[in-house]
């Protein structure tokens, strides 16, 4: 069995960061200490990932102030709107108004991409939102109808995906709850397909990983079995292994193992055996074992702690350790 | 106890004055927070009843008055606030109260805070697992109901956090571990209803029963978390039965921002709770009728009293009496029956400044007096 292993979403801020952004909003410290901060604890993460047995790093994205804000404040026709809650967490984030059908600027993403990671490109894994996840958590004010725009959002992350290509990034991590939340159907699946068609194309032999969480994946496998991408992940928290459809299936499949909304740590040895059940049930190209939603929902020491079952699970599966 | 038609309360908290803030922190007050302290104590009279903090406040001797004496003020303040409005049902505007969740959760034993969460940009939470089985430490709210009771004019009405919504704001953490085997959807719901009974029986119940003890008649029970997750409504419904089991006071449940169809019939089944507390003005607008939910409970023969939300407490513009009057006529005519309804704002009023609170609030009075007088004087 093929097995990769590695984070699908922001990692949580240390306690540190925590004390030093609150301060900065305070006026207690300067943006200078707060960068230096940054950068440290971003090597960190990078550390951890590396001592993890990654197969790629993330750096944990620990700027961004939530998934869409590098792109609602940068691309043209977006402004940042109201607080909004985050699917069906105590967290929030603010809700991009779409004013006008959007354009992107070339080099305003890549510009906030962890700095470990552009140094690193190759090593890197790069977090998106995914196309239809993005359409329907904006507020899309734009006259532009549904489909149309996860259409252009599709070209246009694709066009991300280019540049990013150029830039010798190679794995691309789009971040699709709604997918299992509201699986689209009709016109709306079929621009799914399309926006990710476009992707694809721009993805020059690299890897595309689509990931679903916040509810049961299994009734979006109709559709999610015809994207065309590399990898198609799903929360193992929401979504029950006997459910998933019969392989074989061509692409990779991700396995959310990781629970972020438990501090309770997995157990390998029942990991491993839902992982292999999986894996029989779907004979997959290859297994992407990581947490099954972004682990931002946990503070940073139990979020480290629970990360160390992804090591001893892909142990299990590919040595045979218990 | 005979009632007006429209009888008015409110939900929760407001926001905490300046002065108040400020002489917490033993702070000498700015001029801004004299102002305030001022132009409040004229208008609702509430210094007066505490002299000796007052002068020392506005004297620049803060450091004469223990912060607990500081926020006794503040807590007369928003009784008195709330009364000189014209409410029939007050509290203290959650005086001493900063959230709703740590607060609870520090006067149980099983907790374990392992850090913060980011709840949006730079803003973060403690969140707390749940790491052993649930034990209250002591009943919580008693002092604090012990002077709103002191000084109530009107009759006080306390909010507590239920205990769906503590456990959905907690990590599950020892229960989940006592389920067998892969620990996927089943289990977790397994273990969130243990939790969520587990609190409810063995902390929120001993600290209702405190309360009730001390005189305590009328309970809103808080689950804002019940809305998040529709398919778990009969969980929330465990959790309020098991709290109020055996119990005899008032309970009323506050929801807000949820979609109570998605909730219904099950929440129904809530046995002891007599008022349904619940948001509509905030989405009333742009040709939406956000009362139209209120159908759904005569369909099902619910006959329980409904607090009505009347005024959107997320914007600072000021409803009219007369958009407060037409909303309580539309529940009226989807309820079947005026004299169900409690009217009140959507939520608590602590995101808005205290002159929009004011104005709000003076909306649901005025508005509720204009419905009453239209039912009771109908013209000709």
């Amino acid at each position: 069995m093929i097995v990769r292993t590695g984070l699908t979403g922001p990692f949580p801020r240390s306690e540190a960061l925590v004390s030093a952004t609150r301060d900065l909003d305070r006026g207690r410290t300067t943006a200078e200490a707060v960068e230096e901060l940054y950068a440290r604890t971003e090597g960190e993460v990078v550390a951890l990932e590396h001592r993890l047995g990654f197969d790629e790093s993330t750096a944990g994205y620990l700027r961004w102030p939530d998934l869409f804000r590098p792109f609602a404040e940068t691309w043209e026709g977006f402004t940042v709107g109201p607080l909004t809650r985050w699917l069906e967490t105590n967290t929030f984030y603010r809700q991009p108004i779409l004013l006008h059908p959007p354009g992107r600027t070339p080099g305003a993403f890549a510009a906030r991409l962890p700095p470990p990671l552009v140094g690193a490109p190759g090593a890197g894994r790069v977090l998106l939102p995914g196309p239809y996840s993005f359409s329907v958590m904006l507020d899309n004010r734009s006259g532009e109808t549904e489909p149309a725009l996860i259409h252009r959002l599709g070209r246009l992350l694709g066009d991300e995906v280019k540049e990013l290509r150029e830039r010798g990034f190679g794995t691309f991590l789009f971040s699709e709850p709604q997918l299992a939340v509201r699986p689209p159907e009709g016109p709306r699946a079929e621009a799914v397909i399309a926006g990710y068609r476009a992707v694809q194309s721009a993805l020059n032999g690299g890897t595309s990983i689509v990931w679903t969480y916040g509810a049961d994946a299994v009734p979006a496998f109709p559709l999610l079995d015809r994207l065309p991408v590399s990898v198609v992940g799903v929360d193992l928290a929401e979504t029950e292994v006997e459910a998933l459809p019969p392989g074989p299936s061509g692409v990779g499949l991700g396995l959310g193992v990781v629970d972020p909304r438990t501090t309770l740590e997995e157990d390998p040895a029942e990991v491993a055996k839902v992982v292999r059940a999986a894996h029989a049930r779907r004979r997959p190209s290859a297994v992407w074992l990581g947490p099954g939603a972004p682990l931002d929902l946990l503070p940073w020491e139990p979020a480290t702690r629970k990360l160390h079952v992804l090591p001893a699970v892909r142990r299990a599966l590919t040595e045979g350790t218990p | 106890m005979t009632r007006v038609l429209f009888p008015t309360q409110e939900i929760g908290s407001l926001a905490k004055p300046r002065w108040q803030l400020q002489g917490q922190r033993s702070e000498p007050l700015d001029e801004g927070a004299k102002q305030e302290l001022r132009s409040w104590d004229a208008r609702v009279g509430f210094a007066a009843e505490a002299p000796g903090v007052r002068d020392a406040l506005l004297g620049g001797r803060p450091r004469d008055v223990a912060p607990e004496t500081v926020r006794d003020l503040g807590a007369l303040f928003g009784l008195r606030f709330l009364e000189t409005v014209g409410l029939d049902r007050v509290y203290d505007g959650e005086a001493r109260r900063i959230e709703m969740y740590e607060y609870p959760i520090r006067q149980m034993h099983g907790f374990h805070f392992g850090g913060h969460v980011r709840s949006w940009d730079n803003k973060y939470y403690l969140k707390a697992a749940v790491t052993d089985e649930v034990r209250l430490d002591h009943p919580y709210h008693v002092e604090e109901f012990d002077f709103v009771k002191g000084h109530a004019r009107a009759e006080p009405k306390l909010p507590i956090t239920g205990p769906y919504t503590l456990a959905d704001w907690s990590y599950n953490e020892y229960y989940l571990a006592r389920q067998p085997g892969w620990k996927g959807r089943a289990a977790r719901r397994a273990a969130q209803k243990e939790f969520v009974v587990d609190l409810a029986r063995r902390a929120i119940r001993p600290t209702l029963s405190a309360l009730i003890d001390h005189g305590c008649r009328v309970i809103q029970i808080d689950e804002p978390a019940a809305g998040t997750h529709p398919d778990e409504a009969a969980i929330v419904v465990d959790g309020f039965n098991a709290a109020t089991e055996g119990l005899d006071a008032e309970f009323t449940m506050h929801i807000c921002y949820s979609s109570y169809a998605d909730l219904l019939p099950t929440l129904l089944e809530a046995k002891r709770c007599r008022q349904w507390a619940w948001e509509f003005a905030n989405r009333d607008s742009q040709g939406h009728d956000g009362y139209a939910v209120l159908k759904a409970l005569a369909e099902y023969g619910d006959t329980r009293e409904v607090g009505l939300g009347a005024v959107d407490v997320h914007r600072d513009t000021v409803e009219s009496p007369e958009v407060v009057a037409d909303r309580i006529r539309r529940a009226a005519k989807y309820l079947g029956d005026p004299g169900r309804i409690w009217v009140n704002p959507d939520c608590g009023l602590r995101t808005r400044s205290l002159p929009v609170a004011y104005a709000k609030l003076e909306s649901v009075v005025r508005g509720a007096a204009l419905a009453r007088a239209e039912l009771e004087n109908p013209r000709r």
